[in-house]
């Protein structure tokens, strides 16, 4: 196939980043609506960008969790208008499932993280943290198809493999679990969350589902806060 | 260690168990209903939360506790599967279905002696048991009614009396009525599912599913809020075990439902004969319960793994098993998708009941001439969501076309883009039976209650297999073209393990020496005990999800429990 990625809508997107603001607390939700673009598909203004390994302390010490943004964010990086892991608060959705529902993978990422970092001194001469991007890039790539020397358990494949579904779980579970945050996740990707009904019209719309409020395990509250 | 006394225990009360409950209560026996899990309430299923039911399958047994384990050859070492698709409480997997309903076509009930008339015996793999089910469609239909209406299936009648009916499944065997409720609501990818395979002269339809379309026995339609498999229902929509025949168990008195109630054992006295079972309760207390009648209803790897806990000295080999051919014949379907996405338009396919959601029977079965394509059976072939559940971490799971990469910017604007402008095809296709795919006891892995875990030996692969998977997949992929997508890609089968739908295992017949039941699902070792449910399946009978055949042989079994068998207890034939 050819390009499935292409993104004709991003200058459109851009502008609605602003009119969000005003769309989801001012009654002007009617107005926006009637745009083919859905406000509550663009991150509220209002959400403060997370710093770089914020977000943790449940579980990962300071150099693990340096690592770990570092990687999540390679995995899905932001770009204009479209949150990365970090902002996203993915970290803290592994941190604190590591210390909870997934504690028993405890030693799983410690070994891993201890591995990682002693491929990327042994390859690069750097811990994986401080490596460029191209070049965790290269180390990510080697992670995924088991050319990353030196891994014994986890397997530097079941490594990647690991990572990348949490940090599809921190970009599109619910926000209560700590990832996904102001919907970041679900917005981008046009998922109005846990909507209770939907009617024959909606389901049969060859627009994004636009209606609001995004619903989540606490969106009430969450939308009030926003407001 | 207390015990108690009933006439009949009920051991697993899901699709099968719960339809047997209501039954032989209301006819005035005494009934004990054992569940492993939880009794949960409608109320209990809000809000919907795609980590905690579909990821981390909160419905669903855990692997840590309770561990299956597998592995492709008897030569191979197992190991434990990381995730078990099967119910953990009282409504069994009813409870997190996708609710598919279908009756097994007529010739389904007679695949080895129609296959051998059309094309041969050379044509049956020669390692394959492929057989005759002892019972016959117009034997089942009067149940297959049953059940649809007893708990609700929403659909369209394809062969009504034999008068074919355009819109409906016009492969089907004929129906003595109309399906109780009318379809569901189409969603876009429906549509466009619907669109393409008429433009290819085949016949779709909207998917037979227990989910109630309108206002049905007190219950509110669906709402097309798209969390059906993997979810309980939010409003009692989906006609789970749970708001249908529990009720009406509960509204006999004959009826107690024990929760957290883990059977190790069917007991038996020193003549043989079956006295009832041992459990151990929700703090490791060890009960036992008498009872006249001992009825197994649990998924197919506990069935088979209690029968073989059971052994004593009158059943060396594990009770019900003068045959040899417990834990024989496993069978699951393979799940083959082909995927589409467009530019022009979303599609939004996280609404509407996720799964299976409109179908294609033309390759199923034997609906299509087999002559020179090297295998048997076929496939059902639907639109609907990735992994069968629509939101977007199932869709992260599902691997992205060639070229594109699983992270990084590239798999990022790939997914913001597939996402809501996707369509998920499966062809749901049929595992023939063979003796050494199988059940027994692992000698290694053992669960949280200390008894062995249930070990699947199982491979797929097999010739007859993997020619028509091929086959199915390339026509997924044509019909991703006549849909207009300009992105239609196939994507990997898992490595061998056993998908969807595990059946066989206690396998019915006709002969006590090839089979461990009668049609009944009676045992024709022991009179008084019974094993009903996926686990009695002698064939897939094509690529159909089981749960209505499972009902309907549950509710032939309560027939001639309560008009035969109280009357006059011992063998059924």
């Amino acid at each position: 196939m050819s390009k499935p990625h292409d993104k004709p809508d991003d200058t459109r997107r851009a502008f609605l980043v602003g009119a969000a603001v005003v769309a989801t607390g001012a009654g002007l939700a009617t107005e926006a609506r009637a745009q083919d673009h859905t406000p509550h598909m663009a991150a509220p203004a209002a959400a403060q960008p997370m710093g770089p390994t914020e977000g943790h302390g449940a579980f990962f010490n300071d150099d693990d969790a340096a690592t770990m943004a570092a990687f999540t964010e390679r995995l899905w990086p932001a770009a204009p208008g479209k949150p990365g892991a970090t902002e996203a608060g993915v970290l803290n959705y592994i941190d604190l499932a590591l210390a909870g529902a997934y504690a028993d993978q405890q030693d799983f990422y410690r070994r891993g993280l201890t591995q990682l970092d002693a491929y990327c001194k042994s390859a690069h001469g750097k811990p994986f943290a401080a490596l460029d991007a191209a070049m965790q890039d290269d180390v990510i790539r080697a992670l995924e198809q088991g050319k990353a020397t030196g891994f014994v358990w986890p397997t530097a494949q079941a490594f990647f493999n690991t990572v990348r579904t949490h940090t599809m779980e921190g970009m599109f579970a619910d926000p209560v679990y700590g990832g996904n945050r102001d919907f970041a996740g679900w917005r981008q990707v046009s998922f109005p969350g846990a909507q209770p009904v939907f009617t024959a019209a909606d389901m049969q719309s060859r627009e994004a589902f636009t209606r609001a409020p995004i619903v989540g395990l606490q969106s009430r509250a969450d939308n009030t806060r926003r407001g | 260690m207390a015990i108690a006394k009933t006439d009949v225990v009920i051991v697993g009360v899901g699709a099968a168990g719960g339809i047997l409950a209501a039954e032989l209560a209301k006819s005035g026996m005494k009934v004990i209903g054992l569940e492993r899990g939880p009794r949960l309430k409608t109320a209990d299923f809000e809000p919907h939360d795609e980590l905690r039911y579909f990821q981390r399958q909160d419905l669903r047994p855990d692997p840590k506790r309770q561990p299956v384990t597998w592995r492709p050859n008897d030569k191979a070492t197992a190991h434990p599967l990381a995730s078990l698709n099967y119910g953990n409480q009282a409504g069994g997997g009813t409870v997190h279905y996708g609710t598919l309903s279908w009756r097994m076509h007529e010739d389904d009930f007679r695949v080895r002696s129609k296959t051998v008339e059309r094309y041969g015996a050379s044509a049956i793999p020669q390692d394959s048991s492929l057989t005759d089910w002892p019972v016959s469609y117009a034997e089942i239909e009067p149940f297959y009614d049953k059940a649809e209406y007893e708990l609700g299936v929403s659909g369209k009648a394809g062969n009504l009396q034999g008068r074919k009916i355009d819109g409906g499944n016009v492969f089907e065997a004929a129906r003595s009525r109309e399906y109780p409720l009318p379809p569901l609501l189409m969603d876009q990818s429906g549509t466009l599912f619907d669109e393409a395979t008429r433009k290819l002269g085949l016949h779709p339809f909207s998917s037979p599913r227990a989910i109630v379309s309108t206002t049905y026995n007190g219950r509110p339609g669906c709402t097309y809020c798209g969390f059906c498999q993997a979810f309980g229902c939010h409003v009692g929509a989906k006609s789970s075990i749970l708001v249908t025949k529990l009720p009406e168990a509960d509204a006999t008195g004959n009826f107690t439902l024990v929760t957290g109630a883990m059977v190790h054992r069917v007991n038996t006295d020193t003549s043989g004969k079956v006295t009832g079972v041992s459990y151990y309760g929700p703090g490791g207390n060890d009960e036992t319960i008498e009872a006249e009648l001992v009825i197994l209803t649990t998924f197919i790897y506990d069935n088979v793994r209690l029968l073989m806990l059971s052994k004593s000295d009158k059943h060396p080999n594990g009770l019900a098993n003068s045959s040899g051919e417990l834990g024989r014949h496993l069978m699951a379907h393979m799940m083959p998708n082909v995927f589409v996405t467009f530019d022009d338009r979303y599609v939004n396919n996280f609404m509407g009941p996720s799964a299976q959601k409109h179908t294609i029977d033309d390759f199923n079965a034997d609906n299509f001439d087999h002559g020179g394509l090297g295998f048997i059976r076929g496939a059902q072939i639907s639109i609907g969501t990735p992994n069968l559940e629509g939101g977007p971490i199932a869709a992260s799971t599902v691997a992205p076309p060639p070229g594109v990469p699983r992270w990084g910017a590239g798999y990022r604007d790939f997914f913001s883009h597939f996402y809501a402008r996707h369509g998920a095809m499966v062809g749901q296709t049929e595992n023939l039976p063979y003796p050494d795919q199988m059940i027994d006891l692992d000698p290694h892995v053992r669960d949280a209650w200390s008894l062995p875990a249930p070990r699947l030996t199982y491979d797929f692969r097999r010739p007859n297999e993997m020619k028509r998977i091929e086959f199915v997949q390339a026509k997924m992929e044509e019909i991703g073209r006549a849909m207009g997508s300009p992105h239609v890609w196939r994507t990997p089968l898992p490595p061998g393990i056993p998908g969807a739908h595990h059946e066989g295992g206690t396998r019915m017949g006709g002969d006590p020496k090839t089979s461990v039941v009668n049609r009944y699902g009676q045992s024709w070792d022991n009179p008084n005990l019974f094993v009903i449910g996926s686990s009695t399946f002698p064939t897939m009978g094509a690529g159909f999800n089981p749960t209505l055949t499972i009902q309907a042989l549950a509710y032939l079994s309560a027939d001639a429990i309560v008009n035969r068998y109280k009357k006059s207890p011992g063998a059924l034939l």
